[in-house]
Formats: C-alpha cells, sequence, structure tokens
C-alpha cells in the first residue's frame, strides 16, 4: 500500500448529481480494489483549462488523495479511461520528501549546549562534598 | 606569434558580472515542488509555454529537475499550457 494521489477532470455539461455519483463511483471503485480513500477535494471545483480538451474550456477539477495498492491503479486508471465524462485523469505516487530533509542544527543550538556541557561535568566532581549546592558556590569557596 | 594571440583574446575583466541567481526552491527550503502550485511553476515558463532553462532562472539542478516534472504533470491535467501564442 501506497499514498497516492489523483486529479481527474469531469465534464462540466455534466449536472450536478450526476458528478456527484460519478465522484461517489470513483471512490467506491478504489475502495472495491482494496484502497482507502484519504481526503476528496473539490475546492478548485469548476476551473478554466490551459487548452481545450474536446473543445471544451472548463473542467470540474476533483482531487483525490488515497492508499490503495499499486494493482488497483491500473483498474482504476482503466475505468477512468472508459467513462467519457471524465477529461483527464492523473494518478501520482506521492512520496514523503520531507522525512528525507535532514535536520539542521540551529544556530542558536551550540551556544546554549557548551556551557550546559561544561558545567554537566563540573557538578558531580563537587557535588560530593557540597551535596545539593549550586555547583558556583563550592567554586567560590575554594 | 602564439603567445600575442593568446593576448588579444578577449578576457572577462573589469567589466560588469551579472549578479549571482540563487535557487528559489532552496531559498524558500522547497523539499517537493507540486504540480498543483500553478503560480509558482507560471513564473518558470515563458509565454509560449515553454520551460525556462536554469541558466536563465538560476534554479539548482536537483530543484530544476523536480520542476521540469512537475511542470509537465501540471500541463497533463490542464493546468498549463503545452504551448500559447
Amino acid at each position: 500500500m501506497s499514498r497516492y494521489e489523483l486529479t481527474y477532470i469531469i465534464d462540466t455539461t455534466l449536472e450536478e448529481t450526476a458528478r456527484k455519483e460519478l465522484i461517489e463511483k470513483v471512490s467506491a471503485l478504489i475502495a472495491a480494489n482494496g484502497g482507502e480513500v484519504e481526503k476528496v477535494d473539490e475546492t478548485w471545483g469548476k476551473r478554466r483549462l490551459a487548452y481545450a480538451i474536446d473543445h471544451k474550456n472548463e473542467g470540474y477539477y476533483v482531487l483525490v488523495t488515497m492508499n490503495a495498492p499499486g494493482e488497483a491503479i491500473s483498474e482504476l486508471e482503466r475505468n477512468l479511461r472508459i467513462n467519457d465524462s471524465i477529461l483527464r485523469y492523473l494518478t501520482v505516487k506521492l512520496v514523503e520528501k520531507q522525512s528525507k530533509v535532514k535536520p539542521k542544527p540551529v544556530r542558536q543550538a551550540p551556544a546554549e549546549a557548551a556551557p550546559a556541557a561544561e558545567t554537566a561535568p563540573e557538578a558531580p566532581a563537587e557535588a560530593e562534598p557540597a551535596g545539593e549546592t549550586a555547583p558556583e558556590a563550592p567554586a567560590q569557596a575554594e | 606569434m602564439s603567445e600575442e594571440r593568446e593576448e588579444r583574446r578577449p578576457r572577462p575583466r573589469g567589466g560588469r558580472r551579472p549578479r549571482r541567481k540563487v535557487c528559489s526552491f532552496c531559498v524558500d527550503k522547497i523539499a517537493y515542488i507540486d504540480y498543483k502550485d500553478v503560480n509558482r511553476l507560471r513564473r518558470f515558463i515563458n509565454e509560449r509555454g515553454k520551460i525556462l532553462p536554469c541558466r536563465m532562472t538560476g534554479n539548482c539542478a536537483k530543484h530544476q529537475r523536480q520542476l521540469s516534472e512537475a511542470i509537465k504533470r501540471a500541463r497533463a491535467i490542464a493546468l498549463l499550457p503545452y504551448t500559447a501564442e
């Protein structure tokens, strides 16, 4: 199972009820193939196409994020290709690039770590006679 | 003879050096260039819809590769044009 992102464009001539049915159908299809729909995003909705597809200048964009096995994708794409109301689709495997980013040390960290490291070895050595007192106090006494 | 010729060859000296360009993706610390981020991608295509070379935009090789992939995906789903007059 990997995460995929599917974007597809529905013909705007399709009425709203039929469009909702189609979106449901696609989600059901993913589930039927052993995938699980994470999110269906319609924030783009009706959008101007950058170029005409089948002489249409507008399309209804739907974004689906899902977890699915690889074999489900080919079956899903086959079904999307059959449907005439779907102008285009694009499936992209999501790669968690964020996890690859190495954590960079914060510039302030070494400045703070240095005094902390100095005090740490001193504390146990002088803690023997002084006990609970602050590490600075025995240093002044000597 | 040969030494003279060496001397005559035009050299970049004195003149105005073009400002060093930096990769805008590195500056913004973007690990993954999203094909849905049309406004950002639009800055890296010319008015004909062609992908601008990194020597014009100053992108680093790593991000230029990611960028071209993202632009091609955006084209496939009609977010960006393949060609535009």
